[in-house]
């Protein structure tokens, strides 16, 4: 039964504002799963916090239901659910000290004051924050907040634990090292996660699955290898990484799930098809990251650039070098296509390949099909 | 170093003059708001009846009113005196303690609440404030005479204007005092708290009890000290709703005056205000502290 932790089912939540009706979050069914670190990832606005408070009970849908453990959750105040959060200003009770602060969901249980401080020694131990128990939450670093409001919902041994933007109040490095503590520490205790950021590193590096919401819709849910190698929409290719989106028009589909694009000038290129793109579709962009394009300068006259054999299933296209730009590891290059298509191309500085392509000159730029996705234009 | 001198002296010349007409402009200031009041109290402490020079330190007036004297006349009772303060700390607590309960109830409801015509609620809250005293004064002897007189017709019995009325009266212009600087702590306050306390398992009771009540206690102490200075300095509606044997400290100095303005009423005065002050000063650090501590 509970193969499940959190299931939304068909999730609709509309807010009045100013006399009309918003839909914050749209249609939403996901079923996350126990020990899952799953992401709500989106642009602010795009409804993942609204999301989260649903499950929380902050919020009750407009329609749908949320599952928690396979049990419906609607009627069911917040107090009463097996859910925990870490608010992303942290939320600590500004009167109460440290201690009193994680304590105060176990007084809340009834656990006696004995017990009930051990164990929130024993989380603030496990959060890597002992001996402040006696400090008020003001006298701490904007980190070590954010430790005691992990803590403080850890100590309830909650189903979820859900994440409103945790590290959004941090400084860089504090962000990077603690996503690392984070995601160490779920696989420590072995509690659900749901987390919402904005930050698509930060969901790549650190989830599980991540689920790419924009305007309440849930476009993507997928492996972080699968949201940023197999982006189904032209907004999660865009959102996540940096993509090169190529105008062209749907010839036709092939029977192994790719389907034949033709570009601006005339050429006809493969490139896997998106399950969200509709059957109706004709005008499509075919998106393909920058570090999956090769290039090749043009040989002599005499055809020994070697690599440009047309393979079955490689494009190769004639291309033109407008710009590089050193970035220490890489270097990018921007790329003219026939047919004032725009190109950007990764190529990373090894000890072969120190001499840079110049501006001006004429090279072929190629991909394996596999790495490009044709998608809503 | 080829540095003008002579247009450096002069602009250090100009900002000094700045300064000094910055300093001035609050003193002048403050002269104006303060100097009745100050001679009010060097005149307390003025060895001459006389108001037209001040000839020596004294504090023999503060002892005459403790004594049973007043100058030439022997109408002056201390006991009456302290009978009047006595009525002026009794109206003052009860009226404090029902408005600051029903303050910071209309405070939680407006800020947490969503109701229609909340906005308009939330405008009335401050007619109170606005509205001229003589006004609210009139209006409430009107109502506790039209409400008296129904009474008296429904139930045969007659009530007469007490205790009960002043502190009435005392309560509809308090809980807006109190209201309105509660509300302000409330504002203040992150409602994510809450949620924080509600999440954590604490019905809506508890997380009152335990988060919302000791965060804006603060505030709720400020406004009933507001309200408990309001009322004991309050003059106008308590002499249009005051009754037989209820007469208030302020009542009081004003029933001295008809005779003679007297050193010993000065006394009084300034041991009047003394007391506002401080609870004033009490009521503005609660609230300074309260806003450090967010």
């Amino acid at each position: 039964m509970a193969t499940f932790d959190v299931e939304l089912i068909d999730i609709v939540k509309e807010f009045e504002s100013g006399g009309a009706r918003v839909r914050a979050v749209d249609r939403v069914s996901v079923a996350i799963e126990d020990g899952e670190f799953f992401a709500l990832l989106g642009p602010s606005g795009c409804g993942k916090t609204t999301t989260l408070r649903l499950i929380a009970g902050f919020e009750q849908p407009t329609s749908g239901q949320v599952l928690i453990r396979g049990r419906a959750m609607e009627g069911i105040p917040a107090y009463h659910r097996p859910v925990n959060t870490v608010f992303q200003d942290y939320a600590l009770f500004p009167h109460l000290s440290v201690e009193q602060n994680v304590m105060f969901g176990l007084e809340m249980e009834g656990v006696d004051k004995k017990a009930a401080r051990k164990r929130a020694g024993e989380a603030l131990e496990k959060v890597r924050l002992p001996g402040v128990g006696e400090r008020k939450p003001h006298q701490l670093s904007g980190g070590q907040q954010q430790r005691v409001a992990l803590a403080r919902a850890l100590v309830k041994q909650p189903a979820v634990l859900l994440l409103d933007e945790p590290l959004g109040a941090l400084d860089l490095k504090l962000r990077k090292s603690m996503q690392y503590e984070l995601k160490a520490l779920q696989r420590d205790v072995g509690i659900t996660f749901i987390y919402v950021t904005h930050d698509q590193e930060e969901a790549i590096t650190m989830a599980d699955r991540i689920a790419v919401m924009s305007e309440g819709v849930m476009l993507q849910v997928g492996t972080p290898k699968e949201i940023y190698e197999r982006p189904q929409t032209h907004f999660v290719a865009d959102f996540i990484g940096e993509t090169n989106f190529i105008p062209g028009a749907l010839l036709g589909r092939d029977a192994d799930g790719y389907g034949r694009v033709k570009l601006a000038d005339g050429t006809v290129i493969r490139a896997r098809l998106s399950h969200a793109l509709g059957n109706a579709a004709s005008a499509v962009s075919v998106a393909i990251r920058p570090e999956r394009i090769g290039i090749t300068p043009l040989g002599p006259p005499d055809g020994s650039g070697g690599r440009h054999t047309p393979l079955d299933d490689v494009t190769v296209l004639d291309a033109v070098v407008t710009g590089s730009q050193y970035i220490g590891t890489d270097t990018r290059y921007t790329l003219a296509l026939g047919g004032e298509a725009e190109l950007v191309a990764r190529l990373q500085n090894t000890a072969e390949r120190n001499a840079a392509l110049q501006s001006g000159q004429r090279v072929k730029v190629y991909w394996k099909d596999s790495s490009a996705t044709a998608l809503d234009h | 170093m080829l540095i003008n001198e002579g247009a450096m002296g002069r602009n250090r010349r100009i900002r000094r003059l700045g300064q000094a007409g910055l300093w001035l402009n609050p003193m002048v200031a403050y002269f104006f708001l303060w100097a009745p009041i100050l001679v009010l109290v060097l005149f307390s402490f003025n060895s001459s009846r006389s108001v037209a020079s001040f000839s020596g330190f004294t504090l023999k007036w503060y002892s005459n009113i403790l004594n049973n004297v007043m100058g030439a006349e022997s109408a002056f009772s201390t006991a009456i005196m302290l009978n009047a303060f006595r009525n002026s700390l009794f109206v003052g607590t009860v009226a404090t303690a029902i408005s600051t309960v029903l303050g910071t109830m209309i405070a939680l409801a407006m800020a947490r609440g969503k109701f229609p015509g909340k906005r308009l609620i939330d405008g009335l809250l401050f007619l109170p404030v606005v509205i001229p005293e003589i006004t609210q004064a009139i209006s409430l002897a009107i109502f506790f005479k039209v409400a008296f007189d129904w009474f008296a017709l429904l139930s045969g019995e007659r009530v007469f204007p007490g205790f009960h009325t002043i502190i009435a009266a005392h309560v509809t212009f308090n809980i807006s005092y109190v209201a309105i600087v509660a509300r302000a702590r409330l504002a203040d306050m992150n409602p994510r708290l809450e949620e924080a306390a509600n999440d954590l398992g604490a019905n809506p009771w508890r997380a009152f009890w335990r988060v919302t009540f000791p965060l804006i206690l603060p505030g709720v102490i400020s406004g009933a000290l507001l309200a408990f200075t309001l009322s004991l300095d309050d003059f106008v509606i308590t002499f249009f709703t005051s009754g037989v044997g209820t007469t208030t400290l302020p009542v009081f100095v004003y029933g001295l005056l008809k005779l003679t303005v007297t050193p010993e009423v000065n006394a009084i005065s300034t041991i009047m205000m003394l007391i506002s002050t401080l609870l004033i000063g009490i009521s503005l650090a609660m609230q300074g502290r309260a806003a450090s501590r967010v």
